[in-house]
């Protein structure tokens, strides 16, 4: 509510239709809408004079209607005048709405909606510092920089109240708006004048309790030039705590990598004779002296062929084999392109969950029966780390982090794409 | 949900330790018991693809 002892509003007929005008800002208004008829009156004029007569018969019955008051930043303030403007881009025109809020000790401020997105908004005195001019101009404002978002010539397309400037239907005005969510710094440049304003991104349900509107605010669509990114912050929170998983991360692998056994428990040379029928044979015993896994490293002198193991990890004790088939072939040459090569001389085999015990391996080889004997290498450790899993676990914890980054900056783009500045 | 997160994370990271010391990511053996000792002395007569049936071993 108005605080008490504010001016009552005044009251005149409208010079042109003859319907009730009331007056609230009183000596501040520099001109006025009639509600009824839509012309604009000088209320300063003792007669009242016209300065411009209705246009249309367009009538916009705004959301907040004039006359409403409410308590706005700890304040009384009352909605005295509105209007909508319009810009034209691209052969396309979008418009948004203005409120003029007077309060007699504060003066006056704005309430602007477009699209649902709605902004507070009050001139400013100093000027801002121009501070860049590149690609993307920017200033700078009470220590905070803002980057040019749009420049537009603003269109006034209807009026209805009170205004604290000589406002008429179809005045042009270049604006132009620099942002820094939830912030919104604008300039009006007439070929008199420029004014800044300074506008904050608010939740119009804010502005649905505070002038007991009724009914609900409109759902905003898109993405406004000063709209705060909701997924910035995230983005930001979840990089921290990435950081602080990855230096445990790291503290476990390297002491993973650093505490492994590695222990080797069979290391010997053998020579495959292609000529042999019966290649198999077992290798001495030794023990796996802790559960865990067992690595069977393979590798030949191979030219030009290939040799398969069929290998078997036999318990000695309990009869219990684990069996596993690999195969290695590497072949070289040159032709039209060059040297090539395929294939490998080497391979890893990796058994899982080998319970400790005595154990030997059962080799059989197998080659091309026209070859040349090929000597191999037969390597056997326990407890050997493996850097696959620890791979997979680390794109699984940065995933949350680019996802998060990825909406903030899909975010950006779509409030990019209203600038002057989008694709 | 930074709580969330940093859980999920340890979780992954102890998944991720589990995974190697167990060996998740390595090869599927197949798995045959009650493999003979005669095997020692005999390895051609092991038959690593029918030995999910014991009565093969010792047949040569």
């Amino acid at each position: 509510m108005v605080a008490a002892g504010s001016p009552a509003a005044r009251g005149f007929n409208c010079s042109n239709c003859g319907a009730p005008v009331e007056l609230r800002a009183l000596q501040h208004a520099r001109a006025v809408a009639c509600t009824s008829c839509g012309s604009i009156l000088d209320p300063r004029d003792p007669n009242l004079r016209v300065l411009q007569k209705a246009r249309s018969k367009e009538s916009i019955t705004p959301d907040i209607p004039l006359g409403t008051r409410g308590t706005w930043h700890g304040q009384p303030w009352e909605v005295i005048g509105f209007q909508r403007r319009s810009i034209e881009v691209d052969g396309i025109r979008y418009s948004w709405d203005e409120y003029v809020l007077f309060n007699p000790y504060r003066g006056f401020r704005y309430l602007s909606r477009y699209e649902g997105h709605w902004n507070d908004i009050r001139t400013v005195r100093e000027l801002p510092e121009p501070t860049g001019s590149g690609k993307r101009p920017t200033i700078r404002y009470q220590g905070e920089t803002y980057a040019h978002f749009q420049s537009a010539t603003a269109h006034t397309d209807f009026v209805l109240g009170e205004f604290p400037w000589r406002v008429r239907l179809g005045d042009e005005v270049k604006v132009s708006d620099y942002n820094a969510p939830p912030y919104l710094l604008s300039s009006e440049t007439t070929d008199d004048e420029t004014t800044w304003s300074l506008g904050r991104y608010t939740d119009a349900q804010r502005i649905w309790q505070a002038f007991a509107v009724p009914g609900s605010p409109r759902t905003p669509s898109g993405v406004f030039a000063n709209q705060p990114n909701p997924y910035k912050e995230r983005a930001s929170r979840s990089y921290r705590t990435l950081g602080l998983l990855l230096a445990l991360f790291l503290v476990l692998v390297v002491g993973r990598l650093v505490t492994a056994a590695r222990e080797q428990l069979l290391a010997a040379r053998y020579t495959y004779q292609p000529k042999d029928q019966n290649a198999a044979f077992v290798t001495e015993p030794f023990a796996v002296r802790a559960p865990g896994t067992v690595e069977i490293t393979l590798s030949a002198d191979l030219t030009n062929a290939w040799i398969d193991f069929d290998l078997a990890l036999i318990n000695t004790d309990s009869g219990v084999a684990w069996n596993v088939e690999r195969e290695l072939s590497y072949y070289s040459g040159t032709d039209s392109d060059g040297a090539w090569s395929e294939g490998s001389r080497e391979r890893r085999v990796l058994l899982p969950r080998i319970p400790a015990g005595e154990y030997y391996l059962r080799v059989e080889p197998e080659g091309e029966a026209t070859s040349q004997p090929v000597s191999y290498v037969i390597q056997v450790r326990r407890d050997v780390p493996s850097l696959l899993p620890y791979g997979v676990a680390l794109l699984l914890l940065v995933a949350p982090s680019i996802a998060a980054t990825a909406r903030s900056s899909s975010f950006e783009r779509r409030r990019m794409q209203e600038s002057d500045y989008g694709d | 949900m930074r709580t969330l997160y940093f859980l999920l994370g340890l979780l992954i990271a102890g998944t991720a330790l589990m995974a190697d010391t167990r060996g998740w990511f390595g090869a599927s053996p197949s798995l045959i018991r009650n493999v003979p000792r005669s095997i020692r002395d005999n390895p051609g007569a092991y038959r690593s693809l029918y030995s999910g049936s014991p009565r093969l071993f010792g047949g040569k």
